[in-house]
């Protein structure tokens, strides 16, 4: 005898709506279904209705966290059509805010993982360490997501070189923080009794449900299309694909915490190397024809399609983010595990989830009375007089 | 390009398959209806192609259906394109054979009401719960 337990649209853990069932006997998941459809914007016919320019800001705001990797596929798409090249500073600058997006997105999943399994040390830690990166995109672009950064051709802004000496400190200290979460996350067990063997999905139903990203490599799938398309600066740079074998909520935690150490080398690699000239070729039309861009966003490929047909204005243009194929994949995850799992199992995928505020205490009148560094410092005096009083 | 890939195509289907190289890195395959599910098939389970997402779109001349396959190591994209006649589409699900087209073709149906004859679980994914069931929004002749 199953039990229907419904989880959603509305849950504490997942920020967006979404809808499980799950089929039940006793503690053990069954059977799962996902319903999707809350969120839809109908961006693809929106898309059909705006300019080639306008399209790259629209989907930017597909998602807050990918804004980078939508508009950077898009215009890939544009330029698969129309044969442009992109100038060498461009395509370093482009590499390099999207390392970064990859950077806040893969620690703001590992706040998030130790929040749903009740460690929330590492979800402060995890979130703390992620604001750095945050203001080195808004030194860079100007904004912490939505950068308007890409456009057909290249960049919409140059920066001066003043600007890249703290960002390069920024990122030694990142990794180094990061280097102490690995230490802790993989040396502590009762984290690896929670992680360890829980949701595995097997290489072969990983190749078979097409997922994506850190899902994929943690399965023991070797694609990153990085290194696969070379697209950017990522084949004139050093770095490794991270691959773990064993499929389980660990390995997918363990390729995500590795990633960002890569994704720092990268970075400081490209800021290093970066070439000095023009950040835009001019274009002057898309003409008729079919382009496709795709590239590796944090949660995985993401996949632009676009048909032109001469006027200024795409005729079709496809989207596709990584979750609609990382999804599914939770069916064979979850089945036969229990159901304090059920919502880690979930989140492993990284459901897309977007956050742009600043933190800031307001009182009741309005006034502001104390801002991040105010609330880490009365943080710190609380746990002296707890040291020294209890 | 996946020359190979190319190539096996041409071998096993002959005229049947159309094929446009756009580019060294995208090649694009027009077929009939008839050899539509052969032809996804092989792509996957012959050639290792992963489907990394399909686009429906409604033209003049029918519902065209363009499932675009990746083949990692190559760093191409191989895509497959078909045409069905309006008012009806239909044609044979992929994900019968392949899971990773479970999604992607329910959400086809959805926007363009493309029937996929034995998709499993053939419900619409993403318009709203109240959509009537003969309206599909990315249809044009509606």
């Amino acid at each position: 005898m199953s039990t229907t337990i419904p989880i959603g649209p509305f849950h504490p853990v997942l920020e967006e709506p979404e809808y499980i069932t799950l089929q039940v006997e006793g503690e053990t998941v069954v059977s799962a279904d996902i319903e999707l459809g809350r969120i839809h914007r109908g961006m693809e016919l929106l898309a059909e209705e705006k300019t080639f320019d306008q399209d790259v800001f629209l989907v930017e705001r597909i998602c807050g966290i990918c804004s980078a990797s939508h508009s950077w596929t898009a215009t890939l798409a544009m330029e698969d059509i129309a044969g442009i090249t992109v100038p060498d500073r461009a395509r370093y600058l482009r590499t390099i805010v999207h390392e970064l997006e990859r950077l806040h997105s893969h620690m703001l999943w590992v706040g998030l993982a130790g929040h749903i399994i009740g460690y929330w040390t590492v979800f402060m830690w995890g979130w703390k360490y992620r604001e750095p990166v945050l203001d080195a995109l808004e030194a860079i672009t100007g904004n912490r997501n939505n950068y308007a950064w890409y456009c057909p051709g290249g960049v919409r802004r140059d920066v001066p070189d003043d600007i890249w000496p703290p960002i390069v400190k920024a990122m030694d200290e990142f990794a180094e923080k990061t280097n102490l979460l690995i230490d802790v996350i993989l040396n502590d067990p009762v984290i690896l009794c929670r992680l360890k063997g829980v949701g595995i999905l097997s290489k072969e139903d990983a190749i078979a449900y097409g997922v994506l990203g850190p899902t994929a490599r943690g399965s023991g799938v070797d694609i990153d299309v990085r290194r696969d398309e070379s697209y950017g600066a990522y084949d004139e740079v050093d770095w490794k694909v991270i691959v773990q074998p064993d499929g389980d909520c660990l390995a997918v935690g363990v390729v995500r915490l590795l990633e960002m150490i890569e994704a720092t080398k990268i970075i400081k690699q490209c800021i290093k190397k970066l070439p000095k000239g023009e950040i835009r070729n001019e274009v002057r039309e898309i003409p008729r024809g079919e382009g496709i861009g795709h590239i590796e966003a944090p949660r995985g490929e993401c996949f632009h399609f676009i048909r032109s047909n001469g006027t200024n204005m795409p005729e079709r243009h496809k989207m596709r983010a990584p979750t609609f194929l990382n999804i599914p994949s939770y069916r064979p995850r979850v089945k036969g595990e229990t159901i304090s799992d059920a919502t880690l199992i979930f989140a492993v995928i990284d459901p897309c989830y977007s956050c742009t505020e600043r933190m800031a205490a307001i009182d009741s009148d309005g006034s502001r009375v104390a801002n991040g560094h105010d609330l880490i410092k009365l943080s710190h005096q609380r746990t002296e007089w707890l040291r020294k009083n209890l | 390009m996946s020359k190979k890939v190319l190539e096996a195509l041409r071998m096993k289907f002959g005229d049947r398959v159309d094929i446009h190289e756009q580019s060294p890195k995208r090649a694009y395959v027009a077929v009939s209806n008839a050899d539509w599910i052969a032809v996804t098939r092989h792509m996957y389970e012959v050639e290792g192609g992963r489907l990394t997402t399909a686009t429906g779109s409604d033209r003049s001349t029918g519902v065209e259906l363009l499932y675009h396959f990746a083949f990692d190591r190559e760093g191409t994209v191989v895509n497959i394109r078909t045409t069905l006649d309006k008012p009806f589409p239909k044609i044979e699900a992929l994900t019968k054979y392949y899971p990773a087209a479970d999604f992607i073709e329910r959400e086809i149906f959805d926007f363009l009401g493309v029937e996929f004859v034995g998709h499993p679980d053939p419900r619409k994914i993403l318009s709203s719960h109240d959509r009537p069931a003969d309206f599909h929004p990315m249809r044009r002749d509606e």
